[in-house]
């Protein structure tokens, strides 16, 4: 199981998600920042494809949260989801 | 407008699922129905797309009012490009969670309506999902003598139940506090 508790699988579980709703899923990247108790993830999306994966008042971010959310949980050890602009850093 | 390619639809939600369950970790089997098959037969839900989960990690799925049914039901339909007012049309459920929370709305509004027509006063409902809105107004069918329309924007928004005729210009609506361990 320790397989599991690698980072780089949740790096990927998000980018796949992220592929899946955007229209360019070539400029998809998703970095793992290392924490003491906590990884934040950090996806970079097309600029046009920033709304996609926000959504309408946030909703399709909070709903990886709570994907991510669900999966920390099984892994013991918290990740979070920052979602990157190149202009601003995060918008909700 | 029904979904256009079922099949198309079904190997997305498929591979989301794959994802969960092998980078993810999370223990679960699941069953994709689409088309005339996945309609619900008490007809609450308007769903084309059902998929049904099981397995150890299930209860997951229906903590916290069954947010993170409602995540993935969200990301899925953002997948398979569904417009905002078409994502009724595909459901995720575990352990019977929506089969029992449909009569759980049931239930309330019947107490809502007996309520209703005992002080001749609107019902204001906690504030739900779209979804659960719908399957509240559908279960007042059955009373002629009460009225629904929701209230409140976003996430806040919530059913109340009105007197039949009730002037409703007259009454400024707030929603019930949220029931404990319920969160959005």
């Amino acid at each position: 199981m320790t397989e599991l508790e690698r980072p780089d699988n949740m790096q990927q579980l998000v980018t796949e998600i992220a592929k899946a709703l955007v229209d360019d899923p070539s400029a998809v990247v998703v970095e793992a920042q290392e924490g003491d108790e906590s990884t934040v993830l950090r996806l970079h999306v097309a600029p046009t494809d920033v709304g996609k994966v926000i959504g309408k008042q946030g909703r399709t971010a909070r709903s990886m949260r709570t994907i991510l959310g669900a999966v920390s949980m099984k892994h013991h050890h918290r990740y979070t989801l920052d979602i990157i602009e190149e202009d601003r850093s995060e918008k909700e | 407008m029904p979904i256009e390619d079922y099949r198309g639809a079904a190997e997305k939600i498929a591979s989301l699922l794959k994802t969960l369950t092998t980078l993810g970790g999370l223990r679960l089997k699941y069953r994709i129905t689409a088309g005339a098959g996945a309609a619900d037969p008490d007809g609450l839900e308007a769903r084309e797309i059902y998929v049904e989960m099981a397995g150890p990690d299930a209860g997951l799925l229906t903590q916290r009012g069954g947010e993170l049914l409602r995540a993935l039901e969200h990301v899925a339909a953002k997948m398979i490009r569904l417009e905002n007012e078409e994502h009724d049309k595909i459901s995720f459920d575990a352990n019977n969670f929506k089969a029992l929370r449909a009569q759980e709305l049931k239930l309330a509004a019947q107490t809502a309506a007996d309520k209703v027509r005992e002080t001749g006063q609107p019902y204001c409902f906690a504030p739900m999902s779209s979804r659960e809105r719908r399957m509240l107004h559908l279960a007042f069918r059955g009373f002629e003598d009460i009225e629904t329309s929701s209230s409140g924007e976003g996430l806040q928004r919530f059913v109340v139940a009105y007197p039949e005729g009730y002037d409703q210009r007259k009454f400024r609506p707030a929603p019930q506090a949220m029931a404990r361990g319920r969160r959005r």
